[in-house]
């Protein structure tokens, strides 16, 4: 039945190939071994060089020049970054950046663990039918997601508002063109389109968590909130972690859904800083100070990613 | 299933999707009350993530003028195929279509082979400065794609390269989360005595890589495969930025264009969304269960 597949698969995976004391590794003494990795992880720092690292390098030495896309870039040394603290634009769209992240870490996340305790009931029927299902948001390209929700949230012709004034009376929300509605409705599709996917890495980790522990608990008297909190949250820190990391990282970076529902608007009010940095380069030519404001992005991300990984400890060598 | 998990009741995890033990008489009418919420709840979000796709494949059927006329109706009332013919005759769709196949199984197949190669590299080897590589490939994931958007562009249109096939393919073949999901998954499922055998046969270690690694690894490969497809084929901001010739739009770019035109040409935008979304959704159902496994299962050993 469906639900077989749903089982632990980490545990499926270990037991059944890896052999006893397979974790003792060997190591071989030949020169061919011994460059052996290097060339098998060679392709990828090669494309990790080019088109990771001499961009970076690049967009700082971007950052320092004006240049509108033709002719030399001129030093200007540290203006564009002088300039963009004082642009207030830029902090609008750090501003709603913070807001997405916000909404993807406190909301959408702990969503997604709900729904993984809820589909995690022993017993359940149909739960790969749910796990699935919840996924497909993501499987759907941004642009048809962002089309499906500008018709449906239109203002006149909408299928929200029209549900609404059939259902309640009430009048049409400007769910697309109120400066709150927009950041909620661009949240909203946030939430919509990423909580099926966080929910398939927490779903995993609660499946690994041994039912001994939960009897163990029960038998000490402890209530489901608090097997919860004491069992099912210290066991699943592995994956929350890499769940709160990743979803920082993409909020932080979210261009696709401002962009394609509001397109910003109305104003800045959904404006990104990925945005931002588009709108700089490719509408205004603006092309060094595109790359100061994509390096303080850089820098914050960075830096914030660093401080989780390290506190939460994940992205070691196995 | 339910066989095997009757003779290994003991088995901390088998147990986990299969039906409950009952062991509960007592307290069933409580645990029903709580199952009723717990479906509620369940078939509730079923709705919200599915009637929004439903309504779109409805309102493709619709005639323009019931698309805004009868938004509630989920069965139209009248059924058309007039905007599907409409957006064949009158857009490149096959074209757009084209572009986002090709560009995203090149990417994927160069990209799960290198993945596979590192994954493998990290998970089997000890090397000097292993630790250090292994972060180093690690935090590119927390790199903000938005930083090198613009230097990316430059240097690509400065150097020549800026070409769709080039530019929408090589810079994407090596994302580190692929990388980390082989590695996780190689640890797991390869073991070392295979290895040795094949040394001992006289092997190179790439040969080895080539008819012992690969072979073992086909589920995930599957899983990174799917994944790494509809990275490339949902991808928009890249594409919006470096394909300029309307001759080689991809699938997002075209519907952005009918999308964000005048008069929101809505009637040609839905079956466009339909026909672009359909076959992603059926190779994710297809492969759903070495997906949704393959992308958890390196996360949880964290």
């Amino acid at each position: 039945m469906s639900s077989l597949a749903s089982a632990a698969p980490t545990a499926v995976i270990r037991g059944r190939t890896a052999p006893p004391g397979a974790a003792a590794r060997r190591t071989l003494p030949s020169a061919a071994t011994q460059r052996a990795p290097y060339l098998f992880i060679a392709p990828f720092y090669l494309l990790y060089v080019l088109f990771m690292i001499v961009p970076i390098v690049a967009a700082l030495f971007l950052s320092l020049t004006s240049w509108v896309g033709l002719g030399t870039p001129d030093f200007v040394g540290l203006r564009n970054y002088g300039n963009l603290l004082g642009d207030s634009s830029f902090w609008t769209a750090a501003g709603n950046s913070g807001l997405y992240v916000l909404v993807a870490v406190v909301l959408v996340v702990p969503c997604s663990l709900l729904i993984a305790q809820a589909l995690n009931a022993r017993g359940l029927r149909a739960r790969d039918l749910f796990r699935v299902t919840y996924f497909v948001p993501m499987v759907v390209s941004p642009i048809v997601v962002a089309l499906i929700f500008s018709m449906l949230l239109d203002t006149e012709y909408g299928l929200v508002n029209s549900f609404l004034h059939a259902a309640f009376g009430l009048p049409g929300v400007d769910w697309l063109t109120d400066p709150s509605w927009a950041r909620a409705s661009v949240s909203f599709v946030l939430l919509w389109r990423w909580v099926g996917y966080l929910t398939i890495f927490f779903l995993a980790g609660l499946q690994a968590v041994p039912r001994e522990l939960y009897e163990a608990a029960e038998l000490d008297g402890a209530g489901p909130v608090r097997s919860f909190t004491t069992v099912t949250l210290p066991a699943i820190k592995p994956v929350t972690a890499f769940v709160v990391v990743t979803s920082f990282i993409s909020a932080a970076q979210l261009f696709d859904e401002p962009y394609l529902l509001t397109g910003g608007g109305p104003g800045e009010s959904t404006l990104s800083l990925a945005m931002f940095v588009y709108r700089a380069a490719f509408e205004r030519q603006q092309f060094g100070y595109a790359a100061a404001a994509g390096v303080l992005l850089f820098v914050l991300v960075f830096a914030v990613s660093q401080l989780l990984n390290r506190a939460l400890q994940i992205g070691r060598a196995a | 299933m339910s066989a095997a998990t009757v003779t290994s009741p003991a088995r901390p995890n088998s147990s986990v999707g299969a039906p409950p033990p009952r062991r509960r008489p007592r307290g069933t009418s409580r645990l029903t009350a709580g199952r009723v919420a717990l479906y509620a709840l369940l078939v509730v979000l079923l709705a919200v993530f599915v009637l929004p796709l439903l309504f779109a494949l409805s309102g493709s059927f619709k005639p323009r003028a019931d698309i805004f006329g009868e938004p509630l109706r989920l069965i139209p009332s009248s059924v058309t195929l007039e905007n599907y013919t409409n957006l064949l005759s009158s857009q490149p769709f096959w074209s757009w279509f084209g572009m986002s196949v090709g560009v995203a199984t090149v990417a994927t197949v160069v990209s799960v082979f290198v993945c596979a190669l590192a994954g493998f590299g990290f998970a089997k080897y000890r090397f000097r400065g292993k630790q250090a590589l292994f972060t180093v490939m690690f935090s590119s994931l927390a790199v903000p794609f938005a930083v090198i958007l613009v230097p990316l562009f430059v240097l690509l249109v400065k150097t020549g390269l800026g070409t769709p096939w080039f530019a929408l393919v090589v810079p994407w073949v090596a994302p580190a989360f692929g990388i980390f999901m082989m590695q996780q998954y190689i640890v797991q499922s390869v073991p070392d005595e295979i290895l040795e055998a094949a040394r001992i046969d006289g092997c190179s270690e790439f040969r080895t890589f080539l008819s012992v690694v690969l072979p073992l690894l086909r589920p995930s490969l599957g899983a990174l495969a799917v994944w790494s497809f509809l990275q490339s084929y949902n991808s928009f901001l890249w594409p919006l930025v470096i394909v300029s010739d309307v001759n080689h739009y991809t699938l997002p770019l075209g519907l952005n264009i009918l999308f964000s035109s005048e008069n929101r040409a809505i009637d040609l935008v839905l079956p466009g969304a339909v026909l672009a979304s359909v076959p992603m959704i059926i190779v994710f159902l297809l492969l759903r269960k070495q997906l949704l496994e393959g992308l958890s299962a390196g996360a949880v050993k964290g």
